[in-house]
């Protein structure tokens, strides 16, 4: 009688959980570079009733033993990290990335805290007090550039533009063009493994504390006119790479299977209810 | 105390079983790999009876009738479920379709010959490391990756590939496409990875003898002949990108769920019928 109800709760509670990150992802359909979530179901431990060797009469065709399921769970959510497709601002300080890669910035200000990845490319740049000013996400997180292979802060001196080319290299350009100076490279980092990277809010990516992040990320190396399939343009943001037809499909199919449960369930409940009216 | 009422709770338990079943199937409607099972059950063996005392008794027995019916097990159904597309690297499904000389199997996988010989269809499936370290078996092709590049289910128990050690892969994956046979090639050129690494199919001659331990995971429990790596000729494709779904049919279910409702409900009369009968007995029968 328990293991009815048990399995059909416990699947009642998975899609509960399936429902909540789709409804994540419906809610998160315009933000710029989110990326989708999903999920896979995966059936509980089955329990092997014993059976007493008499069991095993002619024309049995499985081992001794009666197995019992126990409903489902959600086994584990993945990124999809599909890219979305690139729209035109005009604004220096939008960035978007073309390919499998996402942009470095530190969560607090210290270069040597530890690191965390984004794909939200809408920056800004902020002003220090020292003359000259610091590109940020709009989180206020800094970003990170490379300059000769080592890893640093961009800063854009007063009354520079700032022009990022395809392969991440930055340059600043005063006002009549007369000087340029070459601030290094955004770094940019290719994904390895997508398993393994976690969300840590205001839409980043971190690695989790007990994994070295050189096993998820490696530096890309960009080459100019985006070949190698990875790039970076400036003027464009990268909208979320959320389907709506598939989440609003998966949604209807996830709201039958929870009726079916249900209806199991209360079906459940009619036969205890039965055994306990037997005397009546 | 009357042999019926021991009848019918039989009955109302074995619905039950059946009940539990069909609930399990319900609940993993959107499991990927998982395969429906269907309750049997078999009736107790026969006991003859006889006519004892009165006038004239006739010799010898009347007849027989079994005293009861018990859930004997748990048949599992091996139909290929439907494929849904993914489009994630490490998604692979399984499309088994494996011929016999002569056999056409019928939808529950079973064939019957001139002779009476039963045959199954054979499945083949994923080689995993269970946590003892030996085989287990499963169609749930969901995989992730771990930190040192192992392919894993989505419990974390490491896939085996054709040598029989965990497929280890460091290339990002989505420069890899999985050819049909299991082979692991690089996505731009097509040549196999270095150490050409496979994922070891294996296919089982009579998925009756599978144990469901549940994770999505299967063990052997028949002779070693009936089980080895899958050959070129059998007709297995893997497919990447793909989840192969439940095979579970909602509208059957629902249908055996009621039937088990209301032949537990019937048996529940029954019961209900026979304690009145004791309750004319003991009250009306024997009142002094």
């Amino acid at each position: 009688m328990n293991n009815s109800i048990a399995a059909a709760a416990a699947s009642v509670a998975a899609l509960q959980q399936k429902l909540d990150l789709l409804a994540n992802n419906i809610a998160n359909a315009d933000t710029v570079g989110y990326k989708r979530k999903t999920s896979v179901f995966e059936d509980l431990l089955t329990s092997l009733q014993p059976q007493e060797n008499a069991f095993n009469q002619p024309g049995r065709r499985t081992p001794i033993g009666f197995t019992q399921g126990w409903g489902a769970r959600l086994a584990g959510m993945q990124i999809d990290l599909s890219q979305g497709s690139l729209q035109p601002t005009g604004n220096p300080t939008d960035l978007a990335i073309e390919g499998n890669g996402l942009f470095e910035v530190r969560t607090t200000g210290d270069l040597a805290g530890p690191p965390a990845y984004t794909r939200h490319g809408d920056f800004a740049l902020v002003p220090t007090g020292n003359g000259d000013r610091i590109l940020v996400t709009n989180s206020g997180q800094p970003v990170i550039g490379q300059v000769n292979g080592v890893d640093d802060f961009i800063y854009v001196p007063d009354g520079y533009e700032m022009k990022i080319s395809e392969d991440g290299t930055i340059l600043a350009y005063n006002a009549d063009g007369s000087d340029v100076q070459d601030l290094g490279k955004l770094k940019v980092v290719q994904v390895t493994k997508p398993d393994l990277l976690q969300e840590i809010g205001d839409n980043l990516y971190g690695v989790p504390a007990n994994v070295n992040p050189a096993d998820v990320v490696q530096t890309a190396v960009l080459s100019a006119n985006g070949g190698g399939g990875l790039s970076v343009r400036q003027g464009f943001l990268e909208s979320s790479n959320v389907n709506l037809t598939d989440e609003i499909t998966d949604l209807v199919s996830v709201q039958r299977a929870y009726q079916l449960s249900a209806r199991a369930l209360s079906s459940a409940d009619q036969m205890m209810q039965m055994a306990a009216n037997l005397r009546g | 105390m009357l042999r019926g009422l021991y009848t019918a709770a039989a009955g109302m338990i074995t619905e039950q079983r059946r009940h539990d079943i069909v609930t399990n199937n319900i609940a993993n409607l959107n499991t990927p790999g998982y395969k429906a099972m269907d309750a049997v059950n078999r009736a107790f063996p026969e006991m003859l009876v006889s006519a004892m005392g009165g006038e004239n008794p006739p010799a010898g027995p009347l007849g027989s009738f079994n005293l009861g019916v018990f859930a004997e097990e748990n048949l599992l159904r091996m139909a290929q479920g439907d494929l849904h597309q993914t489009y994630r690297n490490q998604d692979l499904a399984i499309v088994s379709d494996i011929q016999v000389n002569g056999a056409v199997f019928d939808a529950s996988g079973k064939y019957v010959d001139a002779a009476g010989n039963v045959v199954y269809q054979p499945q083949a499936f994923f080689t995993v490391a269970g946590p003892d370290g030996r085989p287990r078996y499963t169609r749930d092709g969901s995989f992730r990756t771990a930190a040192d590049g192992t392919l894993t289910t989505e419990n974390g128990d490491p896939v085996l590939g054709a040598d029989g050690n965990p497929l280890v892969v460091n290339e990002p994956w989505d420069t890899i496409s999985v050819a049909a046979d299991g082979s692991l090639l690089d996505a731009a050129t097509g040549a196999p990875l270095p150490g050409n690494p496979r994922l070891m199919l294996t296919r089982v001659d009579n998925p009756n003898l599978l144990l469901r331990e549940g994770n999505g995971l299967f063990r052997y429990t028949g002779a070693p002949a009936g089980i080895r790596q899958v050959q070129p000729g059998d007709r297995v494709e893997v497919r990447q990108g793909y989840l192969e779904g439940s095979n579970v049919d909602p509208a059957q279910s629902m249908v055996d769920l009621m039937t088990a409702l209301r032949a537990y409900e019937a048996n529940q009369q029954v019961i209900q019928f026979y304690d009145k009968s004791l309750d004319k007995a003991v009250n009306e029968v024997g009142r002094v």
